[in-house]
């Protein structure tokens, strides 16, 4: 994946300390981590040509916003990130799927296109998902939430250096290819891949240095194979039960009663 | 070459995070046979580095593109196969998480297919092979480039194979394999030459990184046979899943196949869920539709043509089903900015 | 309480490739104290301290420490004697959270869990950063860090503080808050720095190193005001006393 290092530093940032706040926040991680998946497999599991039938799921990530506080721009803006790519993919279903499947008045909409709106929908759901549960929940809080699911202990331990070092790396990469920039010419330089591979080497360089300090450091205060942490999780069946509950619950009606159908019908009426 | 929720059906997903899962468990069990302290920090910064070189991009010569790295070989070179696989897991984990990359779901395909090829194939099979843990430069470059470009071949061609067995994207196969394949040979053959210069650029300023890693990376348990296991457990859970599902529910996967070859007949509706869902959609979709219709007065071609656009009423979406999910949308949004106020004010 | 005292006999370092480092190193230091390590980059202050701390090996000569004589055994003993502080807080603190950072050194000591909550809240208390117990480590501006980096070290209880730079980095009033925090430890302190006007604040006493070797060994303003010591071992007059 690549973009540009500023970008991926702001949105590390905005998402680093859990701007989401209350109750969700208090949530136990495992709840959260559990119930995202509930729902990702949910939607998914439509057949590529279902629209409506999706549109209910959409309480979810609404539901999650606005409860712990966090702003739907904000979703939205990370939602469209991996757009483009799925658009694309998108776009070639109305050219090889073309037998009509829908009528609306004077226009018809083949099967192509209606599981081209059916990928969109999908896309903003199952990834406004992730990211809501990236915004509610700190990631070392989630990686704990991992391990008590059955991760294995080494896997979360990368997990928590990995993201702790992050940004430290991320931003000394920022510092070089500025440097470069400030030594070249025109608005947006090109780096070369002689110049790229004298730049990564060199920060691969300072990686495996930095890895012996850290390492040394660990050292120090009495590290001897295994990373200790004290860190309790508290499952509440009150709360975390009753989430896990009504959430798997409601997922599970959607998937397998059309509610939109009843919905207007009910509203039609008499 | 990420695979993303939208495009994936949970049976894929599913049996590729149950492989995905079973290689972590696999990789943590053998880096627990073979302790070694400094791996832990070395493995962190690593992925730090990784993540952070992957987001610089260089301009490919000749083309107009631009090329990023991958690092799964010089993961591979400097950690060994297990130790590889993980950080660069874990580098995918926070992308998915933080980046939108994808998605959750996808991400036991993306985490296969950028990791197991990489590590567990090419770098064993290929590039030790051919660069051992020497110096030699030539041969180093020609690992790299070969080892690089056979792991992306590798890994996009299981893309597609996700991609088609999922059955939501109507890419066919044919197309779809023509445009990843050459696309991702060109992408690797780079990808293996900036590699190789990283690695030359270290071996040349600190060459005992590489003895050390050589130390690190003795190929434990990494076999030809080992990988022949893991392909072929990944092949049969795949399939497994797929055709337990498919038989479950006749329509779905078959039906979607004949509708993308444009075959307007419906096949027999199958057992289960789908079939209750068909009836009650038939019965609810005819009434509300008529008054959607503009002229009104032509009642019965209407219906006719109607059908004849209509040969599945059991799947996809009816009119008045949209006009329900725009509601429900808006039910939602409204519910979404309810809950914003109220806990707005509560603060 | 008088064994927090160190001792270096002849101590010796010579790299893989055969160059000398530490040329015969030999000092005491009492119970308490807070003595400077000053001299020229390169001239051996960062690998004497990690030689005192059995981080790497000596080659030659002795150390020890309130009674524990340094040797590949008891390097963990002494480890938990002697609390490091590393130039760059970003080696030290390394887990997710300032608390985790905190916690790691009683953790690894084998410490109960309301044990292990105390030291951490105790020692963030002493640095003045008890506000930053569930901060993601690297979320933390430069002076935090530095506080926080103290914090790992006083956690594990050290009965002797060696430095390494402690103020670089900071800006002016981090480098005051660190002055102040450092001259009220009851440790016996042992700093490595280019700040000589630190020097002047907080250690009565400096040891001037230069090429491996001591090159002078004594009080603070005595050894400032040997200009042609200083100027040999490329180091200045601090600048509170020029002019």
């Amino acid at each position: 994946m690549s973009g540009s290092i500023e970008r991926n530093l702001s949105a590390l940032a905005e998402t680093s300390d859990a701007p989401g706040s209350g109750m969700v926040k208090s949530l136990d991680p495992r709840a959260k981590i559990l119930v995202t998946l509930m729902f990702v497999v949910a939607v998914t599991s439509f057949g590529k040509y279902e629209v409506s039938r999706l549109m209910p799921f959409a309480l979810y990530p609404a539901a999650m916003a606005g409860l712990s506080g966090v702003s739907p721009g904000r979703v939205l803006k990370r939602t469209l990130i991996a757009a483009p790519f799925i658009l694309l993919v998108g776009l070639f279903n109305p050219l090889f799927d073309r037998a009509p499947l829908l009528r609306i008045g004077p226009l018809v909409l083949t099967g192509g296109w209606m599981s081209f709106f059916s990928i969109i929908a999908r896309s903003f759901l199952a990834v406004s998902a992730a990211v809501l549960l990236v915004f509610t929940t700190r990631f070392d809080s989630l990686c704990l939430g991992l391990e008590r699911l059955g991760t294995p202990r080494v896997f979360v331990v990368q997990l928590l250096f990995l993201w702790r070092y992050i940004v430290l790396f991320m931003e000394e990469a920022r510092r070089m290819v500025r440097a470069h920039t400030l030594r070249s010419w025109g608005n947006r330089p090109k780096i070369s891949p002689k110049v790229f591979v004298s730049m990564t080497g060199t920060l691969l360089l300072r990686t495996l240095d930095r890895a012996g300090r850290v390492y040394r450091a660990m050292r120090a205060r009495g590290f001897e194979g295994e990373i200790r942490m004290l860190r309790p999780l508290s499952f509440s069946p009150s709360r975390d039960g009753l989430f896990l509950l009504v959430w798997g619950g409601y997922f599970l009606v959607c998937r397998l009663v059309n509610l939109p159908e009843f919905l207007f019908r009910a509203a039609a009426g008499p | 070459m990420h695979m993303a929720d939208a495009l994936i059906s949970p049976e894929v997903g599913g049996a590729m995070w149950a492989v995905t899962a079973g290689l972590v468990a696999w990789s943590a069990k053998k880096l627990k046979e073979d302790p070694d302290e400094g791996r832990i920090p070395l493995m962190g910064v690593l992925g730090a580095f990784i993540f952070a070189a992957q987001m610089i991009n260089f301009s490919i010569p000749a083309t107009g593109s631009s090329g990023h790295l991958g690092g799964g070989m010089i993961l591979a070179a400097l950690l060994g196969p297990y130790a590889a696989f993980l950080t660069l897991a874990s580098v995918l984990v926070v992308q998915a998480l933080f980046f939108a990359d994808g998605g959750l779901l996808a991400l036991g395909c993306n985490i296969f297919n950028m990791g197991f090829f990489s590590c567990f194939v090419a770098y064993p099979l290929i590039y030790r092979l051919i660069a051992g843990t020497g110096r030699n430069r030539n041969r180093i470059l020609a690992a790299s480039v070969l080892s690089s470009a056979a792991a992306l071949q590798l890994g996009a061609f299981s893309v597609v194979l996700q991609t088609v067995a999922s059955g939501i994207s109507a890419l066919p196969f044919g197309t779809f394999v023509l445009l990843m394949q050459p696309i991702h040979l060109a992408i690797g053959i780079v990808e293996g030459f900036v590699t190789a210069g990283v690695i030359l650029f270290v071996l040349k300023a600190r060459p005992e990184v590489l003895e050390a890693a050589g130390d690190r990376t003795r190929l434990r348990g990494v076999s030809l046979r080992t990988v022949l296991a893991g392909l072929a457990a990944a092949a049969v859970l795949t399939g497994g899943v797929l055709s337990w599902f498919a038989s479950a529910y006749p329509d779905g996967l078959e039906w979607s196949i004949a509708k993308t070859t444009g075959s307007e007949e419906l096949a027999s509706p199958g057992e289960g869920i789908h079939s209750t869902l068909a009836g009650l959609q038939e019965k609810t979709a005819i009434l509300p539709d008529y008054g959607f219709r503009a002229g009104s007065g032509d009642d019965g071609a209407a219906e006719a043509s109607e059908e004849a656009a209509w040969p599945n009423p059991d799947m996809g979406t009816t009119v008045s089903g949209l006009a329900g999910g725009a509601m429900t949308l808006a039910l939602a949004g409204l519910i979404g900015f309810a809950l914003r106020r109220s806990a707005g004010a509560r603060k | 309480m008088s064994h927090h005292y160190l001792e270096v006999r002849d101590l010796r370092y010579a790299y893989p490739d055969g160059t000398e480092a530490l040329k015969g190193i030999s000092f005491r230091l009492e119970h308490g104290e807070a003595c400077a390590l000053v001299g020229a980059n390169g001239a051996g202050k960062s690998t004497m301290m990690l030689a005192l701390t059995g981080l790497i090996l000596p080659s030659g000569g002795s150390v020890d420490v309130g009674g524990t004589v340094l040797s590949k055994k008891t390097a963990g003993d002494v480890r938990r004697r002697i609390g490091f502080v590393f130039q760059d807080s970003e080696d030290q603190l390394f887990m997710p959270t300032v608390f985790d950072d905190v916690a790691f050194g009683p953790l690894n000591q084998g410490l109960s869990e309301p044990e292990v909550r105390k030291r951490v809240s105790e020692a963030l208390a002493e640095v003045g950063a008890g506000h930053l117990e569930e901060r993601p480590t690297y979320r933390l501006s430069g002076g935090e860090k530095r506080a926080a980096a103290i914090a790992t070290v006083l956690a594990m209880l050290p009965d002797i503080l060696i430095l390494d730079e402690p103020g670089s980095g900071l800006d002016p009033y981090g480098r005051r808050l660190l002055v102040h925090m450092l001259r009220n430890f009851r440790h016996t302190r042992l700093i490595a720095t280019h700040d000589l006007d630190l020097v002047l604040d907080v250690c009565p006493r400096t040891i001037v190193l230069h090429e491996g070797e001591v090159a002078a060994d004594g009080p603070t303003d005595e050894i400032f005001r040997r200009p042609d010591l200083l100027e040999r071992c490329r180091l200045e007059v601090p600048f509170r006393m020029q002019n």
